[in-house]
């Protein structure tokens, strides 16, 4: 039966089923909140070490609007750094990649240089020239008063470049992620990885809702790919497990590749130590996802636009090692389900997407069910409800009314 | 391969490579995969490609032969997609016809317009054109009886953001 706005409007009894209140995805003031208060306080895994794989190679990035500028010294380590002159808060670097190895149009090889008045910062981030120092500053100031702020940086979990804005943060990154990613770990440490694909997608949706698709597999029904190739006993008894700060994991089985026409097991090239055709799925809080499907690992990163847009980059990676063959065939099997013509990541944006223009914000707060209770197996929104546990800690708002607002229903 | 006088069968090659590419482009944007494959040669490769800045790599975002890619559009419908057709807007740059005049390259520069259906939110975002990608077709034919047939087609984006997209061949 269809009901009225007064039914419609009602919430369901808290202690039958589980829900939030959609402002927790709409909410302006909730978003700009979340940017201090959580994403400005976890550790991001922001790219691949193989982006810069030369002394002097840079990659530009951002986390919560913040600037963040990641190179290699020319002793092999990477640091990060605000991509921001400590002069007149020039961004220093345009390009999204490349080297200093060669100078710029105002700079010198091996430097980072600010175009606009050509201060220059080496791979430590100490500044090591001001245009006209003496002329201008005088002894007011000099280089050593100017180096760029630099920000913790950490390469683990598979060579994954992870940088924090915040400096007093409590954890290392292996602390943070603790054993959400030991389902993986060696699969994805016993070689060197390397980056083969690239691309990105901007999505008018709150970023939660695309962890929330990854958190739940009740959404196997989206995908016809899933359901041949899965659905059988094994499929629904993979467990979803809830860890420590808000991250989950899905646990494995084997996939039926072969089911769906045109397909072909992932076997021969399966990531070390991985069992033939496993996948396991790995969230972490607040917006990072492992998914490591025989053959390749396919890591997500989500930037946080606004309330309603949500910038996603997806990488795949192989080994190192691989030979030219070994690696297209692992690219093809990674294109076939995830890449952007795949079967598979378009069908999880569209779904995001119908849901960002129901909960727009403006739009009247829902209800948005997270009681699915299945033995904590793959259907079970177990890993929606850990994560807004953790939310609401971070955050300090109940799930049921973030606003502290009533909610103002249409009768 | 350069355009000299090399008569009456260069022409027609070159013409007849020219009119491959635009019926693909036609067929293409009517989502007539099959008569589409019909341009295309039994050793037909199709490949989607970038060089991503980001990365610093060439990337490789689908391929497949002519019967895979055949299966892959049988199996579309059973796929939740976007609604939206995708119209292409294409100019054959260049075509180099071998010596033989049997075998000839193509380059071709393409925009593809989604035309919205769905959008976003179709009560507002249907009927609105949105640029979809850009890049270029760049195609090895066979020719033969003045007819020009795919070998492969390599389609070679500079976009690399690729939002809530499509399963389609482009």
């Amino acid at each position: 039966m269809a009901r009225n706005a007064k039914q419609w409007n009602t919430p369901p009894d808290p202690n039958r089923i589980e829900w939030a209140d959609s402002r927790i995805y709409s909410d302006t003031e909730i978003f700009e909140e979340e940017l201090e208060k959580i994403w400005k306080k976890v550790w991001i895994p922001v790219c691949h070490e193989s982006e810069l794989p030369e002394p002097y190679d840079f990659r530009t990035v951002s986390i919560a609007r913040e600037p963040v500028i990641v190179c290699r010294d020319a002793d092999d380590r990477i640091r990060a750094f605000l991509n921001v002159c400590p002069h007149r808060a020039n961004l220093i670097e345009r390009r999204p990649s490349g080297s200093f190895k060669d100078g710029t149009p105002s700079g010198n090889p091996r430097n980072m240089t600010c175009m606009f008045h050509a201060w220059q910062f080496d791979m430590k981030g100490r500044c090591v020239h001001i245009s006209r120092g003496e002329e201008g500053y005088q002894d007011r100031l000099s280089p050593k008063d100017v180096g760029l702020r630099r920000l913790r940086c950490e390469v683990a979990f598979g060579g994954m470049v992870w940088v924090t804005l915040d400096d007093h943060i409590e954890h290392s990154v292996r602390e943070w992620v603790g054993s959400a990613l030991d389902c993986i770990l060696d699969p994805i440490e016993a070689e060197p990885l390397e980056i083969f694909h690239y691309h990105k997608a901007i999505i008018p949706s709150n970023y939660k809702l695309w962890h929330d698709t990854n958190s739940e597999f009740y959404h196997d029904f989206v995908h016809y790919h899933n359901r041949v190739t899965g659905f059988n006993d094994a499929y629904f008894a993979r467990k979803n497990m809830t860890f420590d700060n808000g991250h989950v994991v899905v646990g494995s089985f084997e996939v039926r590749y072969d089911q769906y026409e045109g397909f072909e097991s992932r076997e021969a090239l399966s990531f070390p130590t991985l069992p033939p055709n496993n996948w396991y799925m790995i969230d972490i809080f607040p917006g990072i996802n492992y998914n490591l499907r025989g053959s390749a690992l396919r890591v997500d990163l989500m930037t946080p636009l606004s309330a309603d847009e949500v910038m996603i980059e997806f990488r795949g990676l192989g080994l190192k090692k691989d030979t030219e063959e070994e690696r297209l065939t692992r690219i093809r099997h990674h294109n076939t389900i995830w890449g952007p013509m795949g079967r598979n990541l378009h069908e999880d944006l569209l779904s995001i997407t119908g849901q960002g223009v129901t909960m727009r914000p403006g739009t009247e707060p829902r209800r948005i069910l997270h009681g699915r209770h299945e033995n904590e197996t793959i259907h079970d929104e177990i890993g929606m409800r850990h994560y807004y546990d953790e939310w609401s800690r971070w955050m300090g708002r109940p799930l049921h009314n973030p606003t502290n607002r009533p909610a103002m229903a249409a009768e | 391969m350069a355009r000299t006088s090399r008569g009456a069968n260069h022409v027609a090659a070159v013409e007849a490579v020219r009119d491959t590419v635009y019926r693909a482009c036609l067929l293409l944007d009517d989502e007539r995969w099959s008569d589409w494959l019909d341009l295309c040669d039994a050793e037909f490769y199709y490949k989607i490609t970038a060089y991503s800045p980001e990365i610093r790599r060439d990337v490789l975002y689908l391929d497949g032969d002519r019967e895979q890619v055949a299966q892959m559009c049988e199996l579309l419908p059973k796929h939740n997609t976007d609604h939206s057709p995708l119209k292409r807007h294409a100019v054959v740059y260049t075509v180099d016809v071998g010596d033989d005049d049997g075998s000839a390259k193509a380059v071709t520069s393409f925009v593809i317009y989604q035309n919205m259906l769905d959008g976003v939110n179709s009560h507002i975002d249907a009927g609105a054109n949105h640029l979809f990608a850009v890049g270029r077709y760049l195609d090895d034919f066979a020719i033969e009886d003045n007819a020009a047939r795919f070998v492969s087609r390599e389609v070679r984006l500079e976009t690399r953001r690729l939002d809530k997209g499509t399963h389609w061949p482009l």
